[in-house]
């Protein structure tokens, strides 16, 4: 969750001094970099406008929990900006090469060798049994967000204070994340083993932890005050603020004009449409990351009808060469400028960063093509313009979650472009409630297959397994019988099931990679999905405030550490 | 007038006994229920969401949950929040004198403005002062308080910059009390502006009808001055029906002001109910519920007692 001991981010900091800055809208104009000797003291005040309901890693459900707890709370291991497992509290990332990870048969075993020396912020020392019992308090305490990995653990053997070995019950290739990453976190044993219930603890809301800060103030609905962690292992170097403070403010449109007259140093998460208000403004830079939430138009293959048979044909988007028509008629880099502000990437694939990221594009925007290639196939127009064939009219609805304007302009603007190559669409939006519900007893029409295009986002879960096999594996097509797949477009290729199997049965990550490609090189051939566009984290700060990183993975508070404060 | 009393509370208890039900009924029918917030997240499984269920008390029928709510709400015990997992009182209790501190000051703020202007507008009727008063007043009754609040925002945080944008104080501030009365200033204003025309046309009307009375003119024939005439005869009779008035906006001090503590930041009970409603965090929602129906049954009892008391016209039977 956290940065490594001071050699490595030494490491890191000398190597971002040679390294091109990071990619996006990046500081305008400031001054940052190692050159300039970092200012110790201060406080820096944080807006940010939603309140984490609590700080307890295990429990929480909100990306501001974390940008919260990225200075108090670590794990075994991080993610850098270009992907790459890095340790935290770990000596090393176990991998089969360096005899960390050890494949049997259809299990694995884990061995983590913690630093020497560390310490929580309440002095205690950090212990091999602390990775144990947050394994343990996972799966015992019933009030837990998800178990996600730690389900697949079998035991854990702590032969002594530093080591840990974890046995799991299947090869679980993103074990490096599972003790560390983003949440979960390292939790304490001395602190909570004695507990019967930690919901009802102070933990919940001042956690105990091993990063640079640690909880001072909660003050509900009001703020919430970090201070320097004296037991911090970088510590009395890092870190250079001598607080940090959450300061809680009623919307995105306010945490702006704070940040504006000065009241506080920095603000997470703007809408596209904020941007050029930030970026006009000289004491302020914008920070633009890509961020792993790709947006996407899914075309329905089956029939358009509740609880839809995987193997009926839809009378339209059946046709493969309509679904090519629709591709080349959506003009992605039109709708990046003009209504995400440039703040966007055309999107390629669903996993667009990381190892496994498929940056392949699709075709680009042609509207003749689209016209040729659905005359070729017997699409002929009519005398309303809108094109049919065998007595089927290319007539098709296109759903989205109501309410979201940015995502309302992009359907004007597509219903528009499919007009002018026949194809006549109809708006048919619902509450993201229903839509994104993810049920069948919710009505959630990707499940029950009653869309023809729907537009929404989603990002890769902690491994691309976990978005790639229950979204494009024929065997995860939802049905009344079992509904709990998410293959939406009904796509079914033997090819790409076969690599996403072989995938999902091995550690080696290049095999892994290339079988992931082959994968959705087949999804993208089939023409079932438009990837509209990589959306993007955007945040914004003072240009006081320095030391700031770009991370891909993390939120931006995940090296404040290195954070200073100069005039 | 102490059987009347109890009489009237023996009444009130069906009364909240019915409002609980109904508004346990409403939340459990709005569409969402607190287990929506987890959808997004990918790593959430089936699996996670009939554990959580299960966890709040969610998987049992719903004349069961609430048998179970009312049982020991009764007993003091009014559960924990489904996001934040604190006690529902101690999250009220945080949140409390904050508003109470917020809605105080508006209060005493809007009698301070409200008697004074109200009695001026009487005596004076028709002056230019009237006239100015009554089309300001009816400005401000029929202004949204969330589009004078940002109106406010706008002028005297934003253009101005006179005035903080909005929480309680300034983090690092928290024992400065200029920077709180600076942080006070705009959500009063707020409130106080809307608040205060009702008030005032309320006392305008009842001391114009005070005035044209027999014993007003028996008071002024016996020499009386205009001041003491006013203030001891007038205004006296007069403020009757203004002190029910304010003590139907009692239960307002311990509620809160939900759009306006929304669009200040500011950390009391209005906002509390605001974060509670997003995620549908039934035990927070139906413990304010409760507090609020309970001092609305309340305080029309004050107000009706305060009534009797200051009208011996009025008998309790």
């Amino acid at each position: 969750m956290k940065r490594a001991l001071a050699l490595i981010s030494a490491l890191a900091f000398a190597a971002s001094a040679c390294a091109p800055a990071p990619t996006g809208g990046g500081a305008t104009g400031a001054p940052t970099g190692p050159a300039e000797a970092p200012v110790r003291g201060g406080t820096a005040i944080v807006a940010i406008w939603q309140e984490p309901s609590t700080l307890a890693p295990h429990y929480a459900n909100q990306t501001v929990t974390d940008i919260v707890n990225y200075g108090v709370l670590e794990g075994l291991a991080e993610t850098t900006n270009e992907g790459e497992y890095v340790p935290t509290l770990a000596t090393r990332i176990p991998t089969v090469g360096n005899g960390g990870a050890v494949v049997k048969g259809t299990k694995l075993d884990v061995t983590w060798e913690l630093k020497p020396g560390l310490k929580w912020s309440d002095g205690a020392p950090v212990t091999s049994a602390d990775i144990k019992f947050t394994w343990e308090i996972t799966m015992k305490d019933p009030k837990v967000n998800n178990r996600t990995g730690f389900s697949e653990i079998e035991s854990i053997d702590t032969p002594n204070e530093l080591t840990a070995v974890v046995h799991y019950k299947s090869i679980y290739a993103p074990y490096p994340l599972n003790f560390g990453g983003t949440s979960p976190a390292l939790m304490p044993k001395h602190l909570l083993e004695k507990e019967a219930d930690i919901s009802k603890t102070e933990y919940v809301r001042k956690p105990i932890g091993t990063g640079p800060f640690k909880v001072a103030d909660f003050k509900a609905g009001d703020s919430i005050t970090l201070e320097k962690n004296p037991n911090y292992r970088g510590a009395p170097d890092k870190p250079y603020l001598d607080k940090i403070v959450f300061k809680s403010v009623p919307s995105s449109e306010v945490a702006i004009a704070q940040l504006k007259a000065g009241e506080v140093h920095a603000m997470w998460n703007l809408t596209e449409s904020q941007t050029p208000e930030v970026e006009k403004e000289p004491k302020l830079a914008l920070q633009a990351v890509p961020g792993p939430s790709v947006e996407r138009m899914e075309l329905n293959t089956a029939k358009n009808e509740e609880f839809t048979d995987p193997n009926s044909v839809h009378p339209v988007l059946g046709d493969i060469e309509v679904r090519k028509a629709i591709l080349y008629a959506t003009p992605k880099q039109q709708l990046i400028d003009k209504l995400l502000f440039g703040k966007g990437k055309p999107g390629t694939s669903p996993v667009s960063q990381g190892w496994a990221a498929y940056r392949e594009p699709q075709e680009a925007y042609d509207q003749k093509k689209a016209n040729e290639t659905l005359d070729k196939a017997g699409w002929a127009k009519g005398g309303d313009g809108i094109r049919s064939k065998g007595g089927v009219r290319a007539s098709l609805t296109l759903a989205t979650t109501s309410g979201n304007q940015l995502r309302e302009r992009v359907q004007q603007v597509l219903v528009d472009e499919y007009k002018a190559i026949g194809i006549e669409v109809k708006i048919q939006n619902q509450p993201s409630s229903v839509i994104l519900s993810g049920s069948c007893t919710g009505k959630d029409p990707r499940k029950l297959g009653t869309f023809d295009m729907l537009i929404y986002a989603s990002s890769p879960g902690i491994d691309p397994h976990s978005t790639i096999f229950p979204r494009y594996h024929s065997k995860n097509i939802p049905t009344r019988a079992d509904c709990s797949g998410q293959n939406y477009t009904r796509f079914k290729d033997p090819v790409a099931d076969k690599a996403i199997e072989e995938a999902g049965a091995t550690l080696d990550q290049d095999k892994r990679k290339q079988a992931y490609a082959t994968a959705m090189k087949q999804l993208n051939a089939a023409y079932v999905i438009v990837w509209l566009y990589d959306r993007q984290d955007l945040d914004a700060r003072s240009v006081e405030l320095r030391g700031w990183k770009a991370n891909t993975w993390q939120r931006f508070t995940w090296n404040t550490e290195d954070w200073y404060l100069k005039k | 007038m102490g059987r009347y009393v109890v009489r009237r509370l023996i009444q009130a208890l069906p009364l909240l006994f019915a409002i609980s039900v109904v508004s346990f009924a409403i939340l459990k029918f709005t569409p969402g229920g607190p287990l929506a917030a987890y959808e997004g997240n990918p790593d959430f499984t089936e699996a996670d969401r009939l554990r959580l269920e299960k966890a709040f008390g969610l998987d049992q029928p719903l004349p069961v949950q609430y048998l179970a709510w009312i049982g020991n709400f009764l007993r003091l015990d009014w559960g924990y929040s489904f996001a934040s997992h604190q006690p529902v009182l101690q999250l009220i209790g945080e949140r409390l004198p904050n508003t109470i501190y917020l809605m105080g000051t508006v209060f005493v703020v809007v009698l301070l403005l409200a008697i004074p202007i109200g009695v001026m507008t009487a005596v004076k009727q028709y002056s230019v002062f009237d006239h100015a008063v009554t089309g300001a007043t009816f400005a401000f009754l029929s202004t949204p308080t969330f589009w004078l609040g940002l109106l406010l925002i706008i002028v005297f945080g934003l253009q101005l910059r006179w005035l903080p944008l909005g929480g309680m104080s300034t983090p690092g501030l928290e024992q400065d009390i200029g920077d709180r009365v600076r942080h006070l200033i705009l959500p009063v204003m707020t409130l106080s502006l809307v608040q205060v025309g009702g008030h005032v046309r309320y006392l305008r009307a009842s001391m114009l009808e005070t005035i044209g009375q027999d014993f007003m003119r028996t008071a002024r024939a016996k020499g009386l001055s205009e001041r003491v005439l006013v203030l001891r005869h007038a205004l006296k009779n007069a403020a009757i029906p203004l002190v029910t008035i304010v003590a139907l906006d009692l239960p307002e001090l311990f509620v809160g002001a939900l759009v306006t503590e929304q669009i200040f930041g500011w950390p009391g009970m209005g906002r509390l109910f605001w974060d509670a409603a997003t995620r549908s965090d039934y035990p927070v929602l139906q413990g304010i519920l409760a507090v609020s129906s309970t001092l609305i049954v309340l305080s029309n009892l004050v107000a009706d007692v305060l009534y009797g008391y200051l009208d011996p016209r009025i008998r309790f039977s």
